[in-house]
């Protein structure tokens, strides 16, 4: 849930990303609390100001709030469905790259998009 | 800022510990002391602790040398030296001696959560005489903790309990300075990192600038050293 990779980009991007993932698959609704800055950085084993500095950016996305006294919670507001059409793009976006440098077409790369489909349906 | 070191050289006979070192500590800072063996790390923390004295150059601490400002360093040595009779009690009435700002209630409560047994520390594992040390110098209101090498040696359940008691008891006032020759493990808790190379400064940087540019501490630090 809070998978963090050392190597992959800033630990604050990080969060910010978990919460939104948390979010977009319905892990994490509005009105949920997020867990104290502390409790975050001594579960994950990070600085205390990293996770300060990833609440401030969801709080500046309005994906959170602070409530005095009381901590960090989801807005009520939040825009889930936007979140989950950014990530949706963002894997696109990294598919199409994979496409290109394969030197495939669009027609190619939605046929194989249609073949993971189907054999996902038929699995479940 | 809370310490300085400012154009340190530090002598042993013909060998150098440390060569014309200046470096600024600042509040609210956890800082990774890194580098190999050998490289300066406790020479280091022991000049700040002021348990060394520069051959050349200078040590402040809140503005004045370490000495004159005992009571707001807390320090960790990474020798395995405290009394085998001692007990968790014992140790506990040995440091309100000694140091007027040890908090007892919150060392009971390190005690606590680091698991430490109330045996005596002969009949301790290294892993559990490394907490009980960590507890003895957590336990101090000081503004600087300095602790070297407090997670080699000891078993994977101590070392996650000890990274996770010092994230817990991280305070804004306080600048903590861990030296370690393990990064991987304790990096995330790092703003800051200072890697020691022969006894100079081979790097000082932001742990997050680093993975900004696709780097993590530890790749860092291979790059630097080789």
């Amino acid at each position: 849930m809070w998978d963090l990779d050392l190597e992959a980009g800033p630990i604050y991007a990080q969060i910010v990303r978990g919460v939104e993932r948390m979010l977009a698959s319905g892990q994490m609704k509005p009105g949920d609390k997020l867990p104290s800055a502390r409790e975050l950085a001594a579960a994950l084993k990070v600085n205390p100001n990293t996770v300060m500095h990833a609440y401030s950016q969801l709080e500046m996305a309005q994906i959170t709030e602070t409530r005095r006294g009381l901590g960090t919670f989801v807005r009520e507001d939040v825009n889930v469905e936007g979140i989950r059409l950014r990530i949706l793009q963002e894997a696109a976006l990294r598919f199409w790259a994979e496409v290109q440098s394969l030197g495939l077409s669009l027609e190619e790369a939605q046929k194989a998009l249609e073949q993971v489909s189907l054999n996902g349906q038929r699995e479940a | 800022m809370l310490a300085r070191l400012s154009n340190v050289t530090k002598r042993y006979g013909r060998t150098e510990g440390v060569h014309d070192l200046s470096l600024e500590l600042y509040p609210g800072q956890a800082v990774g002391l890194l580098g190999l063996n050998g490289s300066g790390k406790t020479t280091t923390l022991k000049l700040l602790a002021g348990m060394l004295f520069p051959t050349q150059g200078r040590v402040e601490v809140l503005g004045k040398s370490p000495r004159e400002n005992r009571g707001q360093i807390a320090y960790l040595s990474d020798a395995d030296n405290l009394y085998a009779w001692m007990t968790p009690g014992d140790a506990e009435r040995f440091m309100r001696g000694l140091y007027p700002d040890f908090n007892p209630r919150r060392y009971r409560e390190l005690l606590a959560f680091l698991e430490v047994p109330q045996q005596s520390y002969r009949a301790m594992s290294r892993g559990q005489r490394a907490r009980l040390r960590l507890a003895m110098v957590l336990a101090r209101d000081a503004r600087l903790f300095l602790l070297d090498e407090p997670l080699s040696g000891i078993d994977v359940i101590s070392r996650d309990r000890i990274l996770k008691s010092l994230v817990l008891e991280w305070r804004e006032e306080a600048c903590l300075v861990l030296s370690t020759h393990e990064v991987s493990e304790a990096e995330g808790i790092f703003e800051r990192v200072l890697l020691l190379r022969e006894g100079r400064l081979a790097m000082d940087a932001l742990a997050e600038d680093l993975r900004a540019k696709g780097q993590s501490v530890k790749d860092a630090f291979i790059e630097v050293l080789s």
